[in-house]
This record gives structure tokens, C-alpha cells and sequence, in this order.
């Protein structure tokens, strides 16, 4: 709530900020370039290897923000609309893309929806194996649909599909190239889910629980895995102390000796629960945003989830072949 | 559910102990910033520390080293507030805001300077009542017995200007000293406590018990007292009732909070003879 | 107690929209009773509050008990009473005895803590101004006669050696009026205490005050209410029928 509050007096004084600074910076370099501009990171990944070296690619998120309470400011609409190509993970991720479009009024813009054609799943209630069910859920944004599809390498596939049929349409001169990458970002992806489907498959235990929000509905389900979390599939919801305690129930009946923390939140919630039962913390990058220095480095989506692999089979107690 | 169960958790026992001393904290230094128009003070410090934590954090100082950034920053401008109603001769709302709204600027100047930042800010500015960690319940502790001393030693002369500056000057207090005493301990309260259990907490516990208490004490003393009991029975209601219910803790407490608020608004109506004078 | 209790040297109180008082010099000595008049906005309560501290002085000096005003600190010494229908905020919690009692913080050092007898001595207090039995009450349920008296409680609580008074019968009827200026008297006859009071009722004050200070801006007239009776600047000032109306209002 409180977040909520600062985040609009934050928007009303970036008005101000972006106006004197945003424009001098984003003008400096007219490319002939096809100008791409992406939400998530991954997204930002799969359309920076589509498109190479023939387009520029942007993400609209600020490092090291949160995704899920995050709004576009005036010059991130100016930015889209500039822009050859606009492309968003979905509308649950993004509810906000849809109106923003609507404003924007430039016949060349080309909007991909990378959710597009991906069967979606059911946003899981936090609580839904709980006893003490009956209270709200307010999945506003969300729909009651789970948006954090990346997190299924078959879609992920699927959403490079869409990018490089978004590539082509906005500029089809270079039509064959983004073909020819978005074929070796797919062979990538096959040989990243390889790799999980091998790596997975010999583990003590098959539950991991997450102490943030709900991210890897997706993952667990591809790779047959029970999967957990502290909140349900939006960030922004402050768990109840019933919550915390049915948490802490979970890590001891399951026998894990491990919990996932999210990345860029502070992890102190599942620090929390850790230090109730005696386990230890790893992390588990949702991939939705990265932080400065990631970023900076140019850290890749399939490196990042070769970690959460390393991490998962730690936490699991697979065999690691 | 059973008491002694709900009690089990270590984390409830942690927010339990640190909730109370710090809900009694905000409470007695609340009945002091409402009476002198300060109550917005909670927030407007909250954002400053927020502008000073994207500093430390666009030098790379993280959680607990932040802190040695933050805490000097806002005390000054917790200062700067006092210097500003004196000075310019703001009410206490529009220098508060005038602070705060600094204070925010810088933290966004930073963040679009720096590109972007490692971890998300808000995420680590604020605290949340149910992780407090066994040094955080020492913090609070720590926090409320500094305060609470220092509260007393002063006791009377903060009576003295909250009730009438001029007049506390005549009886020889030092009314700047003890203004900035009263700020800065506001402040140290502010940086430290939101940390552990947030900024919608702190600023609903530094308002509504005060608020409560003074439609029905009769006295100073007992003013303090009731804000010091609503707050602390608030947040053990609230920590309880947020399990039974399974809603959020820290909105639960405010909601009880308010509901202090109604019923000592109704007594008050109820004890008062209805003719208005 | 002898001796000059307050001395000014052409004080004066000059700020960025012009003058408020200017080239003030008298000396109040210890058991003078000064009633301060004028018409207003001449400056009275500014006087008072230079003369406490309360307002900068830009130019002379004031002095109280020989020490100069801008740093005074003898404070158990004065006792003040202030304009005060204005001052009381109605929601403050405050009892009246716990207002009282701030009077004596200024006989205090740090930690200033009210003890027993500090409690025997405000029920005293209250006890002789006759408001005792309001000791328990807030000050915001009180009426305006009772507030003043309040503080006035609180200005003497602490046994001063100066009392100023400021308009410290406007809010009262006629009646407590006379009543509260025989009190002042008796104050200053019995304990000998020097009594500051800023008023427009200058037939009243006369009857009581030793000494009157007649201000507009500029001090127009320092001396016995005889003499204030008898100074033709005076009768040109209100007029003869005025002046003789204020001084034989028996
Ligand atoms: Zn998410």
C-alpha cells in the first residue's frame, strides 16, 4: 500500500526529472537500426539475440526494480512509441501494455504479445493446499492466470517464435537473419531443457518451497516437481502471519533442507522462515528483471538458468551426473 | 488454533517482543508530534531515508552500512523540518513535505544517474513485521530504552513547549534544544523501526493511538499511558488476529488501531453531555 | 528586595515593516506596581515580550535584575502571564494542576522533575487563588475567567519577584475584574512582589497601580497616577472630561 503511495509521487516528480533529462538522452543517436523495446528481461534477451546486430534492444524495466508493481512513466511511453517494435510477455505480466497502446498512434509500431498461443496455467492460490481457506484473492492484475511463462522452456521457445515473427513483420528486409537466429536461440533452449530434464531426474526429494512470491508454477509442472511459495503470483502481497506459520509447517513435513529466495526483493521473509526450521537459503532468479551490475555485464537468460539448475539440484539433492 | 500453538513460532514470539516495544515508542512520541502538528513526520522522515538509502546504495553500501548513511541524513533533515516552521514560519505539514519531497527527488535523481540499482529499493527499505530477527528484537530494545530515557529525563520540558513555547521559554526551558531532541529522537525511531516493521506501520502507530488517547484522557500522563497501551494491545491483537484470519499483519494492526480510534470517539461522545458548548 | 528590578535605555523594537516601539527608557524598581497602557497596537505586549526576550531588540537595552533581557536566565525569579485566550490549545490534555506545575520547571535544572512537595505547593497556589477544586479538570473545560486564573497560578507558583501581566482581564467580567486587580494588589503589597500589567482599562489600574506607563510607540508618560492626573500632555492627549473621568472613578 505504502509502496503503492511512494511509487506515484515517484512517478509524479520522474514527470519532472524525465522531462529535463529523459529527451537528451534518448535522442543522441538516430540508428537506422530497427528499434526494438522489450518489458522483462526475458524478453530483452531472446529479441537481443534475434535481433543481433541489426537492431537495437531496450528493456523498459529500470534494473533492479520489481516487476510486478511496476508502471510505465511518461517517458517510457514516448520511448514505445519511438519504437519500430514493442514487445511484452503477456497481459497478465503486463496489464498495463494494453492501454498504453491504445495511446500511441504510429501505424509502423509492431506489437508482439510473446504469450501469444502458450496454454497458460491457473494462477495457484497461495494457500490452496491450506486449511484456513475462505478469504480473499485479490489476483487483480493478474486474472487468475500465472505469468511467469518463461519459466517453461517449451514456452520459451514458443515466446522466441513470436519475437522473431514480430522481428520479421517490422522488418522483413532482414527477415532471414532473425530466422536464422532465433532457430539457434531455440536449439539453446532445447539443450537448456535437456539439461533440466536430465539433471532432475534423480533427486531425494521432488517439493521445493520458495519463500517469495509464486514464479515457478511453470518449471515445477514441466519437470514434475511439487512447488510452493510464501505469496501467491503478485510480488506485492504482504503474507499473513496464518500464512508464515502454515509456511513453516510445509518445510517440516516436507523434510527439505533447503529454501529458494527470489531475486532483487530483500530475502528477509525466507530468512525468516530458514531460521524457524533450521534450513538453509539459496536463490532462485526468476529472471523477471535483473540488477545493475547483471545487467551491465551482460548476463544471459539461459546462464541464469543454468544456476537456478545448480541450485535447484542442491536444494533437491539430485544426482549430478 | 490455540494460543500456546500460535505462540510456538519463534518469528510471532520476535514480532511479538520487538512490535510492542516499538508500538509503545511510536505511540508516547505520536501524543507529543500530534500536539505539536507534526504527525506527518513519520512519512516525510520515511521518504527522506529513502533518498538517503539510494545513495548508499549508488555506493555500493548495503543493508546494515547503509544505515551509517541514512541515520546522519535524517536526522538533519529531521532538524531541517524544526528549522524550517521556525525560520520560515511553515506549519509543521508544509515543511514536512517540502523535506520529504527532497528527499524522494534525490532518491529517483540517483536511481536514473546510476542506471537502475541491484536490488529493488523499496523491498529493502522497509521491514516487515513478521521477519524480524533475533538482533532486530535488540535494536528494538536498545531503541526503546534510549528513547523511553530520554523521554523521561526530559519529560516535563517536552510537556512544557508541546503546551506553549513562549511560556516553556519563561520557565527556562530551552525550547530550540528540546524541540530537536524531540525530532531526532523521531527520527532515529523512524530509520531504525522501519527497517523492522515498515513505514505504514510506523506512521499509523505515531498517529492513531495519540489520536485516540486524546479524546479521553483526562490528564497528560494518562494520555500517554492510553496511546502506550492502545499501541501495544493493538499490535499483540493484530499479530493475533492477522493469524486467524490469515490477512496481513501490519494492515491488521492499523485496522485495529482504527478501531480504538471509532470506539474511544464514540466514548468520548457517550461521556461527554450531549449539549455542545 | 531592593534595587532596580527592570531598567530599559532607549530600547527599541524595529523590524522590516517599521518601528514598534522606539526610544523607551524607565526604570521599574523592586515593589513598583507599573500598569502599561495605550491605545492599541502601541507596543505594550511588545514591550513585555522584549523585556522577557520573547521579540529581538534592534536597538538600546533592556535590562531585568541587572543582567541584559537577550540572555537573561534568572528565571525562577519572574513569573508571566501571557494574552492568553489565544494560547490554550482546546484538545491539550493537560490537568490543571500539570499546567501549574510547569511553572516551577524554571526553579529547576535538568531533569526537571515535579516532586511532592512541588505538588503541595501547586495545590497552595491554587488553593489561593481559589481554583483548587478545578485542580483535577482539563484546561480546555474551562471558562475564561478560570483559564486565567490557571495561569496566572502558574505564574506565581514559583514565587517570582516580577509578575508581568499581560491583558490579563480581558476575557473576565466586570466583576471578576475588580476582584482579579484587588488580588494583584494584594499580591504586591503583601509579598512585595514588582507587578508588570499591560491593560487598557486605565481608570482601573490606576486605582491600584503605583506607577503608570503610558505607551504609543514612544513612551508618552512615566510616573505616579497623581502625576498621570495632573499632566497637561495627558489631558491634551484624551481630553480633560476623559481625564478626569479615569482619575475620579470612584
Ligand atoms: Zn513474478
Amino acid at each position: 500500500m505504502k509502496r503503492r503511495v511512494i511509487l506515484i509521487v515517484l512517478t509524479v516528480i520522474a514527470m519532472t526529472v524525465f522531462v529535463l533529462a529523459g529527451c537528451t538522452t534518448e535522442k543522441a543517436k538516430p540508428s537506422t537500426k530497427l528499434q526494438v523495446v522489450t518489458t522483462l528481461f526475458p524478453l530483452y534477451d531472446f529479441a537481443r539475440t534475434i535481433g543481433g546486430e541489426r537492431a537495437e534492444v531496450t528493456m523498459l524495466l529500470p534494473p533492479g526494480m520489481e516487476p510486478h508493481s511496476f508502471e510505465p512513466k511518461p517517458n517510457d511511453i514516448i520511448r514505445v512509441s519511438k519504437a519500430g517494435l514493442f514487445i511484452f510477455t503477456n497481459r497478465y505480466m503486463e496489464p498495463w501494455a494494453g492501454s498504453i497502446l491504445k495511446g500511441i498512434e504510429r501505424k509502423q509500431l509492431q506489437v508482439v504479445d510473446a504469450g501469444q498461443g502458450i496454454a497458460y496455467m491457473k494462477a495457484a492460490a497461495e494457500d490452496e493446499h491450506d486449511h484456513d481457506h475462505g478469504d480473499h484473492h485479490d489476483d487483480n492484475h493478474a486474472g487468475g492466470m500465472d505469468p511467469h511463462i518463461w519459466l517453461d522452456f517449451g514456452n520459451a521457445a514458443l515466446m522466441a517464435d513470436n519475437i522473431q515473427a514480430g522481428f520479421a513483420a517490422a522488418d522483413p528486409a532482414n527477415a532471414t537473419y532473425y530466422r536464422a537466429n532465433a532457430a539457434t536461440l531455440k536449439v539453446r533452449l532445447t539443450e537448456l531443457d535437456q539439461r533440466y530434464r536430465a539433471g532432475l531426474q534423480e533427486c531425494a526429494t521432488r517439493t521445493f518451497l520458495h519463500g517469495g512470491h509464486f514464479t515457478f508454477g511453470y518449471l515445477a509442472r514441466r519437470y514434475g516437481l511439487e512447488y510452493r511459495s510464501l505469496s501467491g503470483v503478485s510480488s506485492e502481497s504482504e503474507p499473513s502471519a496464518a500464512r508464515m506459520a502454515a509456511m513453516v509447517r510445509q518445510i517440516r513435513s516436507s523434510g527439505v533442507q533447503y529454501l529458494f529466495a527470489e531475486e532483487l526483493l530483500s530475502p528477509r521473509l525466507s530468512e525468516t522462515l530458514a531460521g524457524e526450521t533450521g534450513v538453509a537459503v539459496l536463490k532462485l532468479h526468476g529472471a523477471h528483471n535483473l540488477g545493475r551490475d547483471d545487467f551491465q555485464q551482460g548476463t544471459g537468460f539461459i546462464g541464469l538458468m543454468d544456476q537456478n539448475l545448480a541450485n535447484l539440484q542442491k536444494g533437491l539433492a539430485c544426482r549430478v551426473k | 488454533m490455540d494460543i500456546l500453538e500460535i505462540l510456538s513460532y519463534g518469528f510471532i514470539q520476535r514480532a511479538l517482543l520487538a512490535g510492542v516495544l516499538i508500538a509503545v515508542l511510536c505511540s508516547v512520541l505520536g501524543v507529543f508530534l500530534v500536539l505539536r502538528r507534526l504527525s506527518l513526520i513519520g512519512d516525510g522522515l520515511a521518504h527522506v531515508t529513502f533518498g538517503s538509502t539510494a545513495i548508499a546504495l549508488a555506493f555500493k553500501i548495503y543493508s546494515a552500512a547503509s544505515l551509517l548513511v541514512s541515520l546522519p541524513v535524517v536526522l538533519l533533515a529531521s532538524l531541517g523540518i524544526l528549522r524550517l516552521t521556525e525560520k520560515a514560519r511553515l506549519s509543521g505539514d508544509a515543511a514536512i513535505g517540502i523535506v520529504s519531497a527532497v528527499g524522494i527527488a534525490a532518491g529517483i535523481i540517483l536511481a536514473s544517474v546510476g542506471g537502475g540499482y541491484n536490488v529493488d529499493l523499496l523491498s529493502y527499505l522497509f521491514g516487515n513485521i513478521l521477519s524480524i530477527t533475533r538482533e532486530e528484537v535488540l535494536i528494538a530494545a536498545g531503541l526503546f530504552c534510549v528513547v523511553m530515557l530520554l523521554l523521561g529525563l526530559f519529560f516535563n520540558d517536552l510537556l512544557a513547549i508541546t503546551f506553549n513555547e513562549e511560556l516553556a521559554r519563561v520557565s527556562g526551558v530551552q525550547t530550540r534544544l528540546i524541540s530537536s531532541v524531540l525530532v531526532m529522537l523521531t527520527a532515529l525511531s523512524v530509520v531504525l523501526a522501519m527497517k523492522l516493521v515498515g513505514i505504514m506501520l510506523i506512521s499509523s502507530l505515531l498517529i492513531l493511538p495519540a489520536v485516540s488517547a486524546l479524546q479521553l484522557a483526562r490528564s497528560f500522563k494518562a494520555c500517554i499511558g492510553l496511546a502506550a497501551l492502545q499501541g501495544c494491545c493493538s499490535v499483540v491483537a493484530g499479530i493475533f488476529v492477522s493469524f486467524i484470519t490469515n490477512l496481513p499483519t501490519s494492515a491488521m494492526i492499523v485496522l485495529i488501531n482504527l478501531l480504538f480510534f471509532g470506539c474511544a470517539c464514540s466514548l468520548r461522545r457517550l461521556l461527554t453531555p450531549g449539549n455542545s458548548n | 528586595m531592593s534595587g532596580e528590578v527592570v531598567r530599559t535605555e532607549q530600547l527599541g523594537c524595529c523590524y522590516r515593516e517599521g518601528c514598534v516601539l522606539e526610544d523607551i527608557s524607565f526604570t521599574v524598581n523592586a515593589g513598583d506596581y507599573v500598569g502599561i497602557v495605550g491605545p492599541n497596537g502601541s507596543g505594550k505586549s511588545t514591550l513585555v515580550q522584549a523585556l522577557l526576550g520573547l521579540v529581538a531588540i534592534s536597538s538600546g537595552s533592556a535590562r531585568l535584575f541587572g543582567s541584559r533581557c537577550d540572555g537573561f536566565n534568572q528565571w525562577g525569579r519572574v513569573g508571566y502571564l501571557p494574552q492568553s485566550l489565544h494560547l490554550l490549545n482546546p484538545i491539550f490534555p493537560a490537568t490543571v494542576a500539570e499546567t501549574v506545575g510547569l511553572g516551577l520547571l524554571s526553579l529547576k535544572r535538568f531533569p526537571r522533575r515535579i516532586t511532592r512537595q512541588d505538588r503541595e505547593k501547586v495545590d497552595a497556589t491554587l488553593d489561593t487563588l481559589g481554583i483548587y477544586d478545578i485542580r483535577a479538570k482539563l484546561i480546555g473545560e474551562l471558562s475564561g475567567g478560570q483559564q486565567q486564573r490557571v495561569l496566572l497560578a502558574r505564574a506565581m507558583v514559583n514565587d517570582p519577584e516580577l509578575l508581568i501581566l499581560d491583558e490579563p482581564t480581558a476575557a473576565l467580567d466586570p466583576e471578576t475584574r475588580e476582584r482579579f486587580y484587588r488580588m494583584i494588589a494584594e499580591i504586591n503589597r503583601s509579598r512585595g512582589v514588582t507587578v508588570l500589567l499591560v491593560t487598557h482599562d486605565t481608570g482601573v489600574i490606576g486605582q491600584h497601580a503605583t506607577r503608570m506607563l503610558y505607551l504609543d510607540k514612544r513612551m508618552l508618560f512615566f510616573g505616579s497616577f497623581d502625576d498621570f492626573c495632573h499632566s497637561p500632555e495627558m489631558s491634551a492627549l484624551f481630553g480633560e472630561h476623559s481625564q478626569h473621568l479615569m482619575c475620579h472613578r470612584h
